[in-house]
């Protein structure tokens, strides 16, 4: 048997976080299928073809699957899903979206967000903003699971040959149908694969203040994010929302600036590998987490900070 | 979060203690079943601690201030105030009839607890407003309560009440704003000072109560009439008319409340303000007087409530703060100052002390839903007799003793205390008017002695320390320690009280009563809460839902018996031996 | 038309979740249990949407131990109209209560339900999309807004990148996001008549569904915990720890 993984890309390009759950597979052990769904999407199917550890590609090419629509993607999963034990997605906006649809196809339990793969059917998925850790055995015949993918490292991108074959595409869903999207412009990396996050919280005060973080982000091609308190205050949009029921990020150095730390924004980023933290409350909670933590008010700090950059 | 409701020791009071059940079971209050009642808490206490909490620090900080043009509340409480009214806050206890909800006394005062510990200078809006509906509710003509309640009880209108002025605080006798007969109405004229939310911009229109005198009054406190002088007219169809000749012509400057605007009101500037007689001629403050228990009750939960908010404070603080080396720390991670015995003191105090308070004032009013709705005649009387008899020390030590641990929650802080900084100090300000508005402690010691003791021969006191006497029985069977350690203290108390009682009975000469009189409130106040607290062990150690809730309030009770009640001895000493000394010095030599 | 939310009751938000010594799970006894808060969102969506003349019924459905019904209370005290109760003493995962909910669906016949986008005690985030998938209506998770055209519901959804709006046709699931509204208040007069509305408790044995599945919990485990670093004085020393101890910049 072996694991299908629904590839997720957009511009004709492979989303980062396809590398992550590629990995997760990896640890699975057994052969891997990469499903690439799209419109145009050639290239995303030759680009999948070549990625490490990667074994099968299969290329359905309609209009249907041009906007990921859950229910098109899940119906096109649902004619192979048989041939497979273990169907994965990305813990993303758009896998959370699809997951579940095939896992009710198939009768079986989702497995949500996992951040760990103890053995072929036993995994670890955190609960309750991640104050507690779940470790959860399947013994259904197929396991449909989204996969954390801060917690696993992505495979390479090159390595792999793996033969492409088409799949017919299925029959779009008449009950819903794509409107239109409002994407952030934003040149900085994407939030959730960025290298260094800076992120602001309530303490910035207002939306403006927030130019002084994309500065810093700008000198340290960094991403921006926010705290939830941040995004309900309508200083930032809700894309820049990281925590419990925002975006997992874990890049190498997140920048907590103005974020108290609440426990739904930490589980949201305290498994960066190096997280700093400015705020003028020495009791924040935030500082119970960051490595280097800085009692400072935040608008004479980050003018300094950006300077201190420049050097 | 700065506050959180105590929902689950209010409801463990209401249901377990004081039995709410017993409240709920009168015909008018069937609708108050702990279900309803917990539900009710709930809500109050999302609502108090997101909406009302948070406007606590900016009332401090901005205040109310004054113009020409009126009163301007701080930033934010005139939206809160209209959530509170929409949400239907104000109209908990009031009549259906006039869109109350018509629940008991004992429910409105556990909702009232929440505004006060959130933001007392909030709740006094509402709570002048209750005062006023209640003595329209009683005295006023059917026709004027259609005019002026529904509005009041919405919370569209709010309501004040005018009695002092510069010459008359405590002695009402000496009031000099006059009524002048002008057809149907009459012409207000005169200066009333300290009146809570006189003015303000919270609503629509203010429906002021008015002593004052008929130019044919007789003197003294026999020729005082009550007025209803309306902001704007109000026009029989219930519209808004003009503008009545009543002004805030200042507001005051303050130790604390600083969003309450208390003000000097000048009535009949121009051409006098037109009022509208309550009642008959020269009963308004007979008419005061029946909506005096209530008004003096709810001051006495604001004494406990800001003490309870206090008290959240001081212990989150002493939880996170970190001072030295602690005796009671487990480990590295656990030196909070919680840890040092002192501090532990501190809060036990503070926290035994809201509970017992809690209890008391509870309890004074599911006596007073009692007296309402009770069946039998002479239990209406037993529970009215019983209602009169607390609330002097509701409102007497409630709200000294509210004050003292306010003073504890400054001191958990240490200098940050002092400093405004960490709020502790506001809650301590806040709380210190409340042993002087609606009576200083001195008047409700007096009406302890005199109306509510003296006056019947001690008959509600001796009905009171006979049931303490009984629960000092169920104590003393009990086969834990902790009980024991509680009969003993709660009998020696109730023992000295009684001997006080017969004391002060016995006296002749006035002045030495009255000498020890505040003192005989505290330790009145004082065995109360302590039955309170010991009734409240008895049904920790009766219910077995939570053990370590159970425990907790065995031991919150078992401190409580140690370090309060043996100051009633003490309270004994100090009034049967004290007042010779309090009189006797040659005041020329103070 | 009727609109059915489903709305579970969890520890408190503000309550920190402890794992039980034994590791079976989180401890839940004497701790208090609240909405879900994404579920107060369906309720205030639902409502707005009655209250806009687009429905006449909202039906506030809950699924687990008795005391749920509180929950379901408190939906309608918030002006929800009636409840409905699937009694269980199990803790249920996604795949059961949306067979449950599906159950509730062929009963009532509702034109939209509305679902919170997850739980915040196991955070599945799944409930919605396996209802859909079940009863073959159209999907809308994660939405920040909603509106009616004619018979189809435009609504926004909340995606990794921004937002991105969909038609979808009814009957429809709807899963709500943080940013769809703000929850009410309940008012005083509508707790005290949310006891007289109507709620009925259907036992879960009653609906013939099989609430046992091939996932189980082995263990719950407290998460590693991260220690607290180093307070730095000023910035140049936050940049050269960055630069030369963390190596990060």
């Amino acid at each position: 048997m072996s694991t299908l993984i629904l590839a997720e890309h957009e511009g004709g390009a492979l989303r980062p976080a396809t590398l992550n759950v590629v990995a997760a597979a990896t640890q699975i052990g057994n052969d891997v299928t990469l499903l690439v769904a799209g419109s145009g999407s050639d290239a995303v199917a030759q680009a999948a073809s070549s990625l490490a550890g990667v074994t099968k590609v299969l290329h359905a090419d309609d209009a249907a699957y041009e906007n990921e629509l859950a229910e098109n993607l899940a119906d096109l999963v649902m004619t192979i899903a048989n041939d497979y034990e273990h169907i994965l997605f990305a813990a993303t906006a758009s896998g959370k979206n699809v997951m579940p649809r095939v896992a009710a196809m198939l009768d079986v339990p989702g497995i949500s967000d996992i951040t760990e793969v103890q053995s072929a059917d036993t995994f670890v998925r955190p609960i309750y903003a991640g104050n507690a850790m779940a470790t959860v055995k399947s013994s259904d015949a197929r396991k449909v699971i989204t996969v954390r993918t801060t917690s696993f490292e992505a495979g390479a991108e090159t390595g792999g040959s793996a033969s492409v074959e088409t799949l017919a595409a299925t029959a779009a869903s008449e009950k819903v149908s794509f409107i239109g999207q409002e994407l952030s412009q934003s040149d900085r990396p994407e939030l959730t694969s960025a290298r260094v996050v800076v992120s602001g919280g309530r303490g910035m005060q207002d939306g403006e203040n927030f130019k002084m973080l994309d500065e810093i982000a700008e000198k340290l091609n960094a991403a921006v994010g926010a705290s939830r308190a941040a995004v309900d205050a309508g200083f930032v949009p809700n894309e820049y929302q990281v925590g419990q029921t925002g975006k997992v990020v874990a890049p190498d150095l997140y920048i907590a600036v103005g974020i108290s730390g609440a426990i739904q924004h930490l589980a949201g980023m305290k498994d960066s590998k190096v997280i700093a933290a400015i705020n003028k409350d020495e009791e924040a909670p935030i500082f119970q987490v960051a490595d280097y933590g800085l009692v400072a008010d935040l608008f004479d700090a980050l003018p300094e900070l950006s300077k201190g950059l420049d050097g | 979060m700065s506050y959180t409701a105590p929902v689950r020791d209010i409801e463990f009071m209401l249901n377990k203690v004081v039995g709410l059940d017993e409240v709920a079971a009168l015909p008018g209050f069937e609708e108050a079943t702990p279900d309803l009642v917990a539900a009710i808490l709930e809500e109050s206490g999302k609502f108090t601690a997101e909406v009302l909490a948070p406007l606590n620090r900016v009332g401090d900080e901005q205040g109310s201030s004054w113009s020409e043009d009126g009163v301007t509340t701080p930033e934010g409480w005139k939206d809160a105030y209209q959530q509170f009214c929409e949400n239907g806050w104000g109209a908990l206890s009031f009549e259906p009839e006039y869109g109350g909800q018509g629940l008991p006394m004992c429910v409105s005062a556990a909702v009232q607890e929440m505004w006060h510990s959130s933001n007392m200078s909030f709740g006094l809006c509402p709570l002048l407003t209750q005062g006023a509906v209640d003595a329209l509710h009683h005295h006023a003509s059917d026709e004027m309560k259609e005019r002026y309640v529904a509005k009041m009880v919405e919370g569209t209108w709010t309501g004040t009440m005018n009695l002092t002025e510069p010459q008359a605080g405590t002695d009402l006798a000496s009031i000099r704003t006059r009524a002048e007969p002008d057809g149907d109405h009459y012409r207000i004229s005169g200066q009333k000072i300290y009146i809570t939310y006189g003015e303000h911009d919270l609503s629509e229109n203010i429906i002021h109560l008015v002593l004052a005198r008929l130019p044919d009054a007789p003197e003294g406190v026999k020729g005082i009439s009550l007025f209803v002088v309306p902001k704007f007219l109000v026009n029989d169809d219930g519209s808004l008319g003009e503008r009545n000749d009543v002004k805030c012509v200042s507001i005051e400057h303050k130790l604390g409340i600083h969003a309450s605007p208390t003000c000097v009101m000048s009535y009949g500037d121009n051409d006098g303000a037109i009022g509208y007689l309550v009642g008959q001629e020269n009963h308004g403050l007979m008419y005061m007087f029946t909506m005096m228990n209530q008004a003096r009750h709810a001051v006495g939960v604001e004494g406990y409530a800001i003490a309870a908010g206090a008290y959240q404070k001081a212990l989150a603080y002493a939880k996170d703060r970190k001072q030295g080396k602690t005796l009671l720390g487990t480990s590295e991670d656990d030196q909070g100052i919680i840890n040092h015995p002192d501090v532990r003191r501190l809060l036990m105090t503070m926290r035994s002390g809201v509970d017992a308070m809690r209890g008391l004032a509870l309890e004074c009013a599911a006596s007073f839903d009692k007296a309402a709705k009770h069946p039998d005649a002479d239990k209406r009387d037993y529970y009215q007799r019983r209602g009169e008899l607390l609330t002097p020390m509701v409102k007497g030590w409630s709200t000294e003793f509210g004050v003292e641990l306010c003073s504890m929650g400054v001191q958990v802080h240490g200098g940050m205390g002092f400093v405004e900084e960490t709020g502790a100090a506001q809650y301590y300000r806040d709380a210190r008017i409340t042993t002087i508005y609606e009576g200083t402690t001195a008047i409700q010691a007096n009406d302890l002695i005199g109306r509510k003791t003296a006056r019947d021969g001690g008959q509600g006191m001796k009905e009171l320390t006979t049931e303490i006497r009984a629960t000092v029985g169920e104590l003393e069977k009990s086969n834990r320690a902790e009980l024991q350690v509680m009969a003993k203290r709660l009998g020696d108390a109730v023992e000295a009280l009684e001997d006080t009682t017969d004391w002060l009975l016995k006296q002749d000469n006035a002045a030495l009563p009255a000498a020890g009189s505040v003192e005989y409130v505290m330790m009145s106040g004082r065995t109360v809460g302590g039955w309170m607290m010991a009734r409240t062990a008895l049904a920790a150690t009766a219910s077995s839902e939570d053990p370590k809730y159970s425990d907790a309030q065995i031991t919150l009770a078992r401190f409580f018996a140690e370090h309060e009640l043996p100051k009633v001895g003490s309270g004994k000493q100090i009034v049967t031996e004290g007042g010779e000394s309090t009189i006797s010095i040659d005041v020329a030599m103070l | 038309m009727k609109v059915l939310v489903a709305v579970k009751r969890v520890l408190d938000y503000n309550v920190k979740a402890r794992v039980k010594a034994d590791k079976s799970g989180i401890e839940l006894a004497n701790v208090k249990m609240s909405m879900n808060p994404f579920d107060e969102i369906a309720v205030e969506e639902a409502l707005r949407i009655k209250e806009a003349g687009n429905a006449e019924e909202v039906i506030a459905v809950s699924i687990g131990p008795s005391q749920s019904q509180e929950t379901i209370r408190t939906a309608l005290a918030m002006g929800a109209d009636r409840g409905i109760l699937i009694e269980t003493e199990e803790e249920l995962q996604p795949l059961v209560i949306a067979k449950l909910l599906k159950h509730v669906v062929e009963k009532e016949s509702p034109g939209l339900v509305i679902v919170g986008k997850q739980a915040i005690d196991d955070d599945s985030n799944q409930t919605g999309q396996m209802l859909s998938a079940m009863t073959g209506w159209a999907q809308a998770t994660f939405a920040s807004k909603v509106e009616f055209e004619g018979d189809a519901l435009k609504v926004t959804r909340e995606v990794d990148s921004g937002l991105e709006s969909i038609k979808v046709a009814m009957p429809a699931v709807i899963t709500t996001d943080l940013r769809l509204n703000e929850p009410r208040y309940a008012k005083l007069p509508n707790i005290m008549k949310a006891k007289k509305k109507p709620l009925e408790t259907i036992p879960v044995a009653d609906t013939g569904v099989t609430t046992t599945t091939g996932l189980s919990v082995v263990e719950v485990n407290e998460p590693e915990q991260r220690q607290a670093g180093v307070i730095v004085s000023d910035v140049s020393e936050l940049v050269d720890k960055l630069k030369n101890e963390a190596k990060v910049i």
